[in-house]
């Protein structure tokens, strides 16, 4: 099977469980969004595939090749962490040939165009780089190498709007030309919103979603008017969430939308990509199901 | 392989420039010490004598780099413990021979136009064998990379105070060892042991110098650190 394949990780931290028996899969040639909140478990995930930590229990497969521990998957997977982890007396060019020896296909010529597109100046050490350069420095290694699965760790920390646009637009161009896993572990849901294909949502150590975004967005709409008329309507429904304005209300229900009778001044709409992660995290979609 | 030699390059290049700054500071200094002792003593005392000393302290802090600068970025780079480990070996062994070939050459030359400076290895088994002396300090060199980075990742892996606590625990060991033989184990024990010490560093009982059994028992002790390094390494996670 071509995808990066989560069976049943479990990481406990002393007498907190970071990872609770999660099992998934991030397929080939599709665009993820990794969502979920501070410490629910995103970066201790990435981390086990990276192999940079160890699972108390399960394991990885990457196309098939257990991940721990094994150079075999060296060629297949590029993880681009939050954390600093590069040398930071080495200069960015220096940074980029050493990645150039240290992957068969990594290309140095586009990592230096995309720095020229970026403003990076390559003759700069690793740490003389603002944090929004270091995150640039780091985009540019990921996006210059040609491996099936590349995952992006909160990519646009410390990035002004500019950049992050320039940063979307070259992650949907690379997976134009080259068709690959790109798995966007981020706190900016709106942003990323339309560009990925699938989200997969994590709270508290467990996997809540995994589900296409319009899939996703289908499964909720928001409900919107006057308090009472809000509540009665919500009466036996999924409702995950409120919003309170005075006397306007606003739920978030999960399920199908029904049509509303003629008279009712109530107003049902789409939800939001960010307000659905919202609400689920808020209160746990499982709790619900 | 191709892997395994570009974290080699990776760990040993990236250490030039360190290596070059610290001859270029020691010399430096050494240099300012002979010309104000060579003033003072008409040319009679260098000053300061075995500069290998320093040479030891160099590659004790390369030993922890190892561990701190080159663990995380192999590891970002995909390389898995064994590699890194492997490479973090070749590096020491690469290092400590660099060190040692310019140690060993710049020592000879200095004892060799003032007879006044001695090395450390000269000043245990004399100036007869150069290459010894190269094989000697690479030895010596590497056991002591392989202590510190034995050291750092340990560590690294039980924290801070368990730390101190092996480190008292250790000299506390070594203060009991050296009480019992001094006024607890027998004479002969005593004797025998220290007879083993003196062949283990070469000296033999019938009064002659075997060069080969110091390189062998650094090489060991330094076995020994790795093995141990090896199988912390393998459980250590990034912090």
């Amino acid at each position: 099977m071509n995808a990066i394949q989560i069976k049943n990780i479990t990481k406990r931290y002393k007498d907190v469980t970071a990872l609770d028996d999660v099992s998934f899969a991030f397929e080939f040639g599709k665009i993820y969004g990794f969502l979920g909140r501070n410490g629910a478990g995103k970066t201790t995930l990435i981390n086990i595939i990276a192999n940079r930590i160890f699972a108390d229990q399960g394991e990885i497969l990457i196309d098939g090749i257990p991940a721990k521990e094994n150079m075999g998957v060296h060629e297949k997977i590029f993880c681009m962490s939050e954390a600093d982890l590069y040398d930071r007396d080495l200069k960015v060019k220096d940074h980029f040939k050493w990645t150039n020896r240290f992957y068969t296909d990594f290309d140095l010529k586009k990592a230096f165009e995309l720095s020229e597109k970026f403003n990076l100046d390559t003759n700069k050490r690793f740490k003389a780089l603002s944090k929004g350069y270091q995150s640039i420095f780091k985009l540019i290694i990921a996006l210059s190498l040609n491996v099936p699965y590349v995952i992006f760790d909160e990519p646009v920390l410390g990035l002004d709007a500019n950049h992050r646009e320039l940063f979307y637009s070259l992650l949907l161009k690379e997976f134009e030309n080259n068709e690959r896993t790109l798995i966007i572990a981020t706190h900016l849901i709106e942003e990323v919103s339309n560009i990925i294909e699938e989200v997969v949502l994590i709270d508290k150590g467990k996997i809540l979603v995994q589900e296409t975004v319009e899939e996703l967005l289908e499964k909720g709409y928001s409900v919107s008017g006057a308090a009472q008329e809000v509540d009665r309507y919500c009466a036996g429904r999924n409702v995950i969430g409120y919003d309170e304005l005075g006397g306007l209300k606003v739920a978030y229900v999960l399920g199908e939308r029904t049509v509303l009778p003629q008279e009712s001044n109530l107003q049902i709409t789409a939800m939001n990509l960010q307000k659905l992660f919202v609400k689920m995290t808020e209160k746990g979609v499982g709790e619900n199901d | 392989m191709t892997e395994l030699k570009s974290a080699v390059l990776y760990e040993y290049l990236t250490k030039v420039r360190a290596i070059g700054i610290f001859y270029l500071i020691q010399y430096s200094i050494v240099a300012l010490i002979f010309a104000i002792v060579a003033i003072c003593t008409e040319g009679k005392e260098t000053g300061s004598n075995a500069l290998e000393f320093s040479s030891v302290v160099f590659v004790s802090v390369i030993g922890v780099l190892g561990y701190k600068e080159d663990f995380k970025a192999l590891l970002q780079n995909g390389y898995t413990r064994k590699y890194i480990f492997g490479a973090t070996v070749c590096m020491f062994t690469l290092l400590a021979g660099t060190l040692a070939l310019i140690d060993t050459i710049i020592g000879n030359s200095l004892h060799y136009f003032n007879d006044n400076y001695f090395t450390l290895y000269g000043g245990i088994y004399g100036y007869g064998n150069v290459f010894a002396n190269w094989l000697w300090l690479t030895a010596l060199y590497l056991m002591f990379c392989s202590l510190f980075y034995l050291a750092v990742l340990v560590i690294n892996r039980v924290g801070k105070t368990v730390s101190l606590l092996i480190g008292v625990v250790v000299c506390s060991i070594i203060l009991l060892v050296i009480a019992l033989f001094q006024f607890v184990f027998p004479d002969e024990l005593v004797s025998k042991t220290w007879e083993f010490m003196m062949k283990a560093m070469g000296f033999m009982g019938d009064g002659t110098t075997n060069l080969f059994f110091p390189v062998l028992s650094f090489l060991v002790i330094g076995v020994v650190f790795g093995i141990g390094s090896y199988a912390v390494i393998r459980r250590t996670e990034l912090r």
